[in-house]
């Protein structure tokens, strides 16, 4: 029970990898307050699986583009709960079209969830970790930010951006027992991978040097160990599970 | 906390003994520090994450935010400017 004790924020917590991050942590001992935006039923499903695994757990609907609402979000934590120690920046969407059918809507969504939302949310708790001159913040981030990719400008921009704040952010606040890191997942065997036809599937497994698609639990298990003691030392780094992908 | 704030002498050596824990200052005692000197750069040398730290100490022993860098270089231009700035807050925090 590495966690236990240990109070999280994770953004996009009901679903996909954010969903085993938050359970991964909740089966560690720590307290998991699991945001999510917009789908209750897979909040619903999340809340029952936290409710067996996790010593306390919060449900937090809120929009992490909006300042107010993650003021709100993580007030009502660090007033329920005192503080917080880890904030995992996992919520993102995709918006995949080539840049000349990319319209200011797509674009500006993208870059608000993915990259705005991990500033808003790194910003507002940045106030209770140095109070307690301890924290971790882990932010996902993704191998197209890295290499590109056809149809992901905006994604990339909003992930690359990610890695930039990353590493900024780990200088300004080293010192104050705060690290920050990234990690960047690759090809996750999920319900929408899983239904890829075989030749796309091929295509993607040829590309991967282990050949195989990762588990979400695989990058689970590097989140939980950035926001562990024994990576006090580590900051300001991308941490790559990817099978060798990139 | 009501009386160390009226009392502009005795905030200011509260603010000073407030500093050198929430730094750490080891070798630094409140005696050491003027009430006009310079905060930082010069005079006692703190930096802008030495302002982080004590942003949010002064937020939390005094309630009063420090939402804006500019702000925030006012106050702690001093220790002098400092206490005006707690004074002042605390006085906006009677009366609203």
């Amino acid at each position: 029970m590495e966690f236990k004790h240990r109070r999280v924020i994770v953004t996009g917590a009901t679903k996909g990898l954010g969903k085993a991050i938050a359970l991964s942590f909740a089966r560690e001992g720590a307290w998991v307050a699991a945001n999510y935006f917009s789908d209750d039923q897979s909040a619903a499903s999340t809340e029952s699986e936290l409710a067996s695994l996790a010593q306390k757990y919060l449900l937090l609907k809120a929009d992490v583009t909006s300042k107010n609402n993650v003021d709100k979000m993580i007030k009502s934590v660090v007033d329920q709960w005192e503080h917080v120690d880890i904030l995992v920046n996992n919520a993102g969407i995709i918006r995949d079209k080539l840049l000349m059918f990319l319209d200011e809507d797509d674009w500006d969504r993208v870059i608000d969830v993915n990259l705005k939302g991990t500033y808003l949310c790194s910003r507002t708790i940045l106030r209770t970790m140095i109070a307690r001159k301890f924290g971790r913040i882990i932010n996902i981030t993704s191998p197209s930010a890295i290499t590109g990719r056809a149809g992901q400008t905006n994604y990339s921009a909003s992930k690359g951006g990610i890695i930039s704040f990353t590493k900024s952010l780990s200088k300004e606040i080293a010192r104050l027992g705060i690290t920050v890191n990234a990690v960047c997942p690759g090809f996750i065997s999920t319900p929408m991978t899983e239904s890829l036809n075989q030749d796309i599937k091929c295509d993607l497994l040829n590309k991967i040097s282990m050949r195989r698609l990762g588990q979400p639990e695989d990058v689970a298990e590097a989140v939980l160990f950035l926001a562990s003691e024994k990576a006090g030392y580590i900051t300001g780094q991308v941490l790559a599970v990817d099978g060798g992908l990139i | 906390m009501e009386e160390i704030i009226n009392n502009t002498k005795k905030l200011c050596e509260f603010l000073k003994k407030m500093i050198i824990e929430t730094l750490r200052l080891e070798d630094i005692t409140p005696g050491d520090i003027e009430n006009e000197a310079p905060l930082f750069r010069e005079g006692l040398g703190l930096d802008s994450i030495d302002a982080l730290e004590l942003v949010v100490a002064i937020e939390k022993i005094f309630n009063i935010i420090i939402e804006d860098e500019d702000v925030g270089i006012k106050a702690f231009a001093s220790i002098n400017a400092l206490a005006v700035f707690i004074q002042d807050g605390y006085q906006r925090a009677l009366t609203n």
